[in-house]
């Protein structure tokens, strides 16, 4: 990338569009950076999520504009988020921190059906292990899995609060089903859920209820006709003189919805009290359409709590009943009493519901508005047995015919996909209209029992990296993870998952962690730990440790250097100590150095170049104490002390002289002297060692007063002719 | 344990640092309160703040006190709420959660530079305690207003995590590497024992996240820090810190979790399960929470009472003071869980 910025009207790069295509104007956004503009570099680089770090220099030793104070460079963040970036639908529907929550949520069910994964394939791997058994049970375990995050999309089953039943109520106040849900129960139906295969087509007609009202987005369904009906219903006073009551009922008739087909039906006139008497046969023959539709067999175990029909678990048992109930139907049909009902449009109406019930293709296709709604309506009335994905896709085709959808929608485009058992064309399905969270968790559903969609999603593809397209898109929701602040501690149990390419970018996300919150580097420390990247971590810990010593806070920077094993910091940091402590040695404030020094701890040898700091404050503390009692025993002990920093090679030898001056007060007590010869002659040893190298050019002078050497030099010498004397 | 406690999550939307109950005197008429501590960065300039929320609908505050800067630590006393921020700030406001009567000292050269994790109610004193290394005492004033104290600057030198009152006149500070201080105002402000403390796996020093002191065993401090560890300080031997738990640390049982520990707080709830011998020098239980998503309560020689085992990390724990069955944690991943001890728990032996 070149560093000389362009002129081009704010924008830092030019931008040239494709040739051919003619794409959107690019975003242009002005970062105000407050440097005068010679500008010598710039350098862009990604920071957590959606910021981007923008580093703009100023040529070093630029001509200082009569020495004003001119900034000489900054750093900005600017913020690319919030632009409608995904464009996924249903993002405008799910808002993002129910969104978040979802992802939270898959997160241990996704983790658990892993590990078991791998525990199978590991037990697998070993010849003896009786792994069949095990491995008949993986849908089971898929199914588990798919439940528990079907349920964390939202349960259309429960209504929303508790209210009391309005008796006008047609449509049951539930909580507003997403097409999230609508597209996971789906696959959960069709991929996972082999126990309910043998009533595929019911399962399918309640998909269709729970879900028609996400397909009247894009036209008329039966749900939205109920739900203008049920805005009507309050203004009218005879409900079947209306035409919408009957079409409505046929609507729902038609797609098998019997208990508000009943509840509706007893809106009729001839219900009410005062006109029993002159309506009694229309009322007969409402209510004995009531009893048929109410009495319909289902193809099904059971049916929720509420619902009307009868439920047959096998294929003979409900041969048996549908036969009998259709002979009942034509039966009612074929009656008598039509004639002597006066009412026009009841007769008309009742006959209308009776003829659908005989699975009238006509009939059903005028009741229905939806192609899918067909698509169900042909499973309750005309062919009630499971008929095989060809079938199904033959027939879903056949109701596109009579009814062109009116515009797209995803879960009719999943749906086509499913039937035509193309795992690509669902894949790009999911990817298109749902977005990467379901795709990477709808991938388990998909392989569930699948051979071909498992070979095809886990083929390590060239034209991919070597990766398969499992891991791609499993990195692409990781990266959707990282990009948030909340989120990006979820993922590395997806990026975990992703065998070539996932840890590799672990590492780069935790690198990139901000490090100036000591509880957030804590966090990135511990996925380091759970992860086994010591390498990462040290890396993470040194960073942390140059941030809060450049900050200000030696202690916490010391305490990560040492938590990184880092001996090279710790030796500079200590050079830099000694500079600090080589001027303020005379002075008191040495106590802030005690904090320090405790955080060196007791094993010194971690410390690096600090330890000499450790015997400093020893021998300070010890001359302290001798001054002050004028105790033999304390003198003594702190020339000890004193013997060691000289002694020992880690001192520093700009120490030297502060050591001894420091001591010279000691050196001239006189009762007896402290020092032996040998030990006085070291120290003469080191003056000496001191002179010389002050001819030497990298010697660091340091700030005692001129007379401090001369001092120095007479202590030692009267404290050798003491030694001397003494010396028996 | 026979019945299993129940536990209750809210989601909340958005990252709940802190949490605690603030005490119902205050607010009889509306129900069990709790104040957390908020950060939302997904908005453009992210914002923390405090939230007042009901016990029974946490998702909607009925009340909230915006901060210039992420919450690090959070207490309540009888009278007032105090929140301290990662820029150095420090903020009181009634309990009443009248924002008006808010008051606050910035941060900055004058008070503290960088997060403030040490902070604790005493009585009619409040004591911080920075990364910066500063400790300050702030109380009342002459003339009503606010006055903050400086009783140390570390200078940076030592940075301290944690702080709790024992006594009017005592107070205990933790930090990264430097263990744990007792602090007496009587003798200097100045610190008058120090314990390096006792870390697992080998390191000879870890950060301290959290001090507690029972407010019957003054002399006793809990602490819990990096690597699992919790270890409790008898000032009476201060040189033999008791290990509650860590990494190899106790041989007799598992350590309670292998993470960060943030936070520990002495169990009133819980009753020692050794009676007779409670009023000796045994260390009372102790509840924890940790960055594995562990909350326990661990004894002295016991095996660790496992009460939560969450998918996240739990950042933070408060046993309500008037019905210490009832514990509140504010969870990683955006939500609070409030979890119900049964009787049947405590009357077991």
């Amino acid at each position: 990338m070149p560093g000389m910025p362009t002129d081009g009207g704010g924008a830092i790069v030019p931008f040239r569009g494709e040739p051919g295509l003619r794409p959107p104007p690019p975003p242009v956004r002005p970062i105000h950076h407050g440097v005068a503009p010679p500008m010598f570099r710039i350098y862009v680089s990604w920071s957590s999520g959606n910021l981007l770090q923008v580093a703009c220099l100023r040529p070093p030793n630029s001509e200082g504009g009569g020495g004003a104070k001119e900034v000489a460079g900054s750093v900005v963040e600017v913020n690319l988020g919030g632009g409608g970036s995904g464009g996924s639908e249903f993002e405008e529907k799910i808002d993002e921190a129910e969104m978040r929550r979802i992802e939270y949520g898959s997160v241990p069910a996704f983790a658990l059906l892993q590990s078991r994964k791998n525990a199978l394939a590991d037990a697998a791997a070993m010849p003896r292990s009786p792994s069949v058994p095990d491995h008949a049970e993986w849908w089971q375990y898929v199914l588990e899995y798919s439940k528990t995050i079907g349920n964390l999309l939202g349960n259309v089953d429960y209504p929303v609060a508790f209210m009391l039943d309005d008796p006008k109520a047609i449509l049951k106040v539930r909580e507003k089903p997403t097409s999230l849900r609508a597209a996971w129960e789906l696959l959960e139906i069709f991929y996972v859920d082999k126990q309910l295969q043998g009533w595929l087509p019911e399962r399918l007609v309640d998909w269709l209820a729970d879900f028609d009202s996400l397909l009247s987005a894009t036209g008329s369904t039966v749900y939205s006709k109920l739900s203008n009906f049920q805005k009507k219903l309050i203004n009218l006073q005879i409900v079947e003189d209306d035409p919408d009551y009957w079409n409505v009922l046929s609507a729902a008739l038609s797609v098998g919805w019997l208990d508000i087909v009943v509840n509706m039906l007893r809106f009729h006139g001839s219900y009410q009290l005062d006109q029993m008497d002159n309506r009694e046969t229309e009322n007969g023959l409402v209510e004995a359409v009531v009893v048929l539709v109410s009495t319909m067999p289902r193809m099904r175990p059971n049916s929720p709590t509420g619902k009307l029909g009868q439920c047959c678990k096998t294929r003979p048992d409900f041969i048996k009943a549908w036969e009998k109930w259709r002979g009942q139907v034509t039966k009612l049909e074929c009656s008598a009493f039509w004639i002597q009902c006066g009412h026009q449009k009841t007769r008309d109406g009742l006959k209308n519901l009776l003829r659908i019930m005989l699975g009238n293709i006509k009939d059903l296709t005028a009741a229905t508005s939806h192609w899918l709604e067909l698509f169900a309506s042909h499973f309750l009335y005309i062919k009630p047995f499971t008929m095989g994905f060809e079938g199904m896709h033959h027939l879903a085709q056949k109701c596109t015919q009579l009814k062109p959808p009116s515009g797209t929608n995803g879960l009719t485009g999943l749906f086509i996909g499913v039937l035509s058992e193309n795992p690509e064309v669902v894949l790009a399905e999911c990817t298109n209209n749902f977005g990467p969270w379901l795709v990477t968790h709808a991938m388990e559903l998909l392989t569930a029992d699948n051979d071909y969609a498992d070979i095809m999603l886990h083929e390590e593809r060239p034209n991919l990296g070597g990766i398969s397209i499992e891991e791609l898109h499993r990195l692409v929701y990781a990266q959707v993870l990282c990009s948030h602040s909340l989120t990006w501690q979820i993922a590395p149990t997806y990026l975990s998952s992703c065998q070539n390419q996932g840890l590799g970018l672990l590492e780069i996300l935790l690198l990139k962690q901000p490090i100036q919150d000591n509880r957030l580097v804590l966090k990135t420390l511990e996925i380091c730990r759970l992860y086994e990247l010591e390498n990462v971590s040290t890396k993470i810990m040194k960073v942390a440790g140059i941030y809060h010593w450049k900050h200000g806070r030696k202690g916490s920077g010391v305490y990560w250097f040492q938590q990184a094993h880092d001996k090279v910091h710790l030796d500079r940091i200590a050079q830099l100590l000694f500079e600090r402590i080589g001027k303020s040695v005379t002075d008191d404030s040495f106590k802030q150095w005690e904090g320090l020094l405790e955080l060196l701890g007791p094993d010194i040898g971690s410390a690096g170049g600090l330890e000499f700091l450790h015997r400093y404050r020893d021998f300070k503390l010890s001359l302290q104490q001798a001054l002050d009692r004028r105790s033999g025993e304390a003198a003594r002990k702190t020339v000890d002390f004193l013997m060691q920093l000289m002694r020992n090679p880690s001192t520093p030898q700009r120490f030297w002289l502060p050591l001894l001056h420091d001591s010279v007060e000691l050196l001239n007590c006189k009762p007896n002297p402290l020092m032996d010869v040998a030990e006085t002659t070291l120290l003469l040893n080191k003056l000496q060692e001191l002179s010389m190298a002050k001819l030497r050019p990298d010697f660091s002078s340091n700030h005692l007063p001129s007379h401090a050497l001369s001092s120095v030099k007479l202590a030692l010498a009267s404290s050798l002719a003491h030694a001397i004397l003494d010396d028996p | 344990m026979a019945d299993s406690p129940s536990f209750r999550r809210h989601p909340l939307a958005s990252s709940i640092d802190l949490v605690r109950w603030l005490p119902s005197s205050a607010t009889s008429h509306s129900g069990r309160l709790l104040a957390a501590a908020v950060h939302d960065p997904s908005l453009a300039p992210a914002t923390s703040s405090i939230h007042l929320l009901s016990l029974t609908e946490p998702g909607n505050p009925l009340a909230s006190l915006p901060l210039p800067s992420r919450a690090t630590a959070l207490r309540c006393s009888p009278a007032v709420l105090a929140a301290s921020t990662f820029s150095g700030s420090l903020h009181l406001l009634p309990s009443s959660f009248d924002s008006d009567a808010a008051v606050a000292i910035s941060g900055g050269a004058r008070f503290h530079v960088g997060p403030v994790r040490g902070l604790d109610c005493g009585g009619e004193e409040w004591v911080t305690a920075g990364e910066d290394g500063r400790v300050h005492v702030i109380g009342g004033g002459a003339d009503g207003r606010v006055v903050a104290t400086r009783v140390w600057d570390g200078k940076g030198m030592s940075g301290y995590e944690a702080a709790r009152w024992a006594s009017p006149a005592e107070f205990a500070t933790g930090g990264a590497g430097c263990g744990v201080q007792w602090w007496d105002r009587r003798k200097g402000h100045a610190v008058v024992a120090q314990c390096n403390g006792i870390w697992g796996r080998g390191i000879v020093t870890g950060m301290v996240h959290s001090v507690d002191i029972h407010p019957s065993r003054k002399h006793i401090c809990v602490v819990g820090g990096s690597s699992g560890t919790i270890f409790a300080w008898d000032l009476r031997w201060p040189q033999q810190p008791i290990a509650l738990s860590g990494i190899g640390l106790n041989g007799m049982y598992e350590p309670v979790c292998e993470s960060e520990v943030w936070e520990v707080l002495f169990d009133t709830y819980t009753q020692s399960s050794d009676i007779i011998s409670s009023a000796s020098a045994r260390i009372l239980p102790v509840m924890m929470c940790s960055e594995d998503g562990i909350l326990a309560i661990v004894e002295q020689d016991e095996r660790p009472l496992e009460l939560l085992a969450e998918a996240c990390a739990i950042n933070s724990i408060d046993i309500d003071p008037q019905n210490p069955s009832d514990v509140v944690c504010a969870l990683e991943w955006e939500s609070i869980g409030v979890l119900a001890r049964g009787r049947e728990t405590m009357a077991e032996e």
